[in-house]
């Protein structure tokens, strides 16, 4: 090992030691927030459990798959005499359900967004008003 | 013989495991004991590795938190050998993100009129900053020197040569070890560790002679 190297060993060394006591010199106050942070994050772990209820028992995709189901139903089911209704932009209904069935659908009304399907649905309405 | 040579040589003890024995709480399950262990024994060690990044104390506590948070929302489920790579490397990524924010934030505050760039600094509170042991008046300032120093050049380091400094010396990680965390190879390693030790020597040179 060369003299230089050496004194680059004793240097880290060095270095080292007073790294380790700036750890050991962290005040009271700021030991008791990375305890705080610490607890805050172990809190996650039963957060999951709690928040997920009836979605634990892997409902979530069957009632995501009824949901779409039943819109699709109110945007697509034609009523009795009437045209089946075509979208402005000359899209098929049949589109609607694609929209519907995926699987972020489901979110979206546990998100509570429940203001587009009521715009689809009103959609709907007017467009079989439409061709009456 | 300088400050940083007289007064790091006296520490020479290993740093103890923060918080092992904290645990209080009977109901913890056997994952959150062990996790709260893990965290215990790393979160001052990565309080100081983002302190010596963002230099700031409420940052490096927010970005020390946000990877607490993150490895425990997505990793505890993992193997504990995985959560010290995984906590650091969460953590270096926040530091960075902070860092970025920072860069952009300065560059919009620059053009206000009054601004200062310590507003909301703690560490400009003398009761804040009183040590949790007792050492005498004239050694904690000489030791208070030799620390500002040394943090000074690890924050002007490159962050891939700061990064692999502290993991070696700070956290006690092997070569292997701080590959893996930074996911690189470990002659990567060597080499960001052996510039930022020849930088630092160079910086602080005036301390070891």
């Amino acid at each position: 090992m060369s003299v230089n190297d050496q004194e680059l060993e004793e240097f880290e060394k060095r270095a080292r030691a007073l790294l380790e006591e700036s750890v050991t010199r962290i005040d009271a106050r700021l030991r008791s927030r990375l305890n705080q942070a610490r607890h805050a994050a172990l809190a996650e772990i039963d957060r999951p459990r709690r928040a997920a209820g009836w979605r634990s028992f892997g409902l979530a995709p069957a009632a995501g798959v009824v949901a779409a189901v039943v819109l699709a139903v109110v945007l697509w089911a034609p009523r009795p005499g009437q045209i089946l209704p075509v979208a402005e932009n000359g899209a098929s209904a049949v589109e609607d359900l694609d929209l519907v069935a995926d699987g972020e659908t489901f979110d979206l009304i546990q998100q509570g967004d429940g203001g587009f399907y009521e715009w689809a649905v009103a959609q709907a309405d007017a467009g079989q008003e439409a061709t009456s | 013989m300088s400050a940083f040579a007289t007064l790091a040589s006296v520490y020479n003890t290993p740093v103890a495991m923060h918080g092992e024995l904290e645990i209080t709480d009977s109901n913890t399950t056997t994952d959150s004991r062990a996790l709260n262990q893990f965290l215990a024994s790393v979160e001052l060690k990565a309080f100081k590795i983002a302190q010596s990044a963002l230099r700031h104390e409420s940052d490096a506590l927010d970005a020390v938190q946000d990877a607490m948070l993150q490895l425990t929302r997505a990793y505890a489920k993992r193997p504990a050998e995985e959560w010290r790579p995984l906590f650091y490397r969460i953590l270096e990524n926040r530091i960075r993100d902070m860092q970025r924010r920072r860069t952009v934030r300065a560059r919009i505050m620059a053009w206000l009129p009054g601004h200062r760039d310590d507003e909301d600094d703690e560490s400009s509170d003398p009761i804040a900053q009183a040590a949790s042991d007792e050492v005498s008046p004239a050694r904690r300032l000489e030791l208070d020197e030799a620390m500002t120093a040394l943090e000074a050049a690890l924050h002007d380091l490159p962050n891939r040569q700061r990064q692999a400094f502290l993991l070696r010396n700070l956290e006690g990680m092997d070569v292997a070890q701080v590959a893996r965390t930074m996911g690189c190879s470990e002659g990567s390693v060597k080499t960001h560790h052996f510039r930022a030790l020849k930088a630092l020597r160079a910086r602080l040179g005036e301390f070891s002679t």
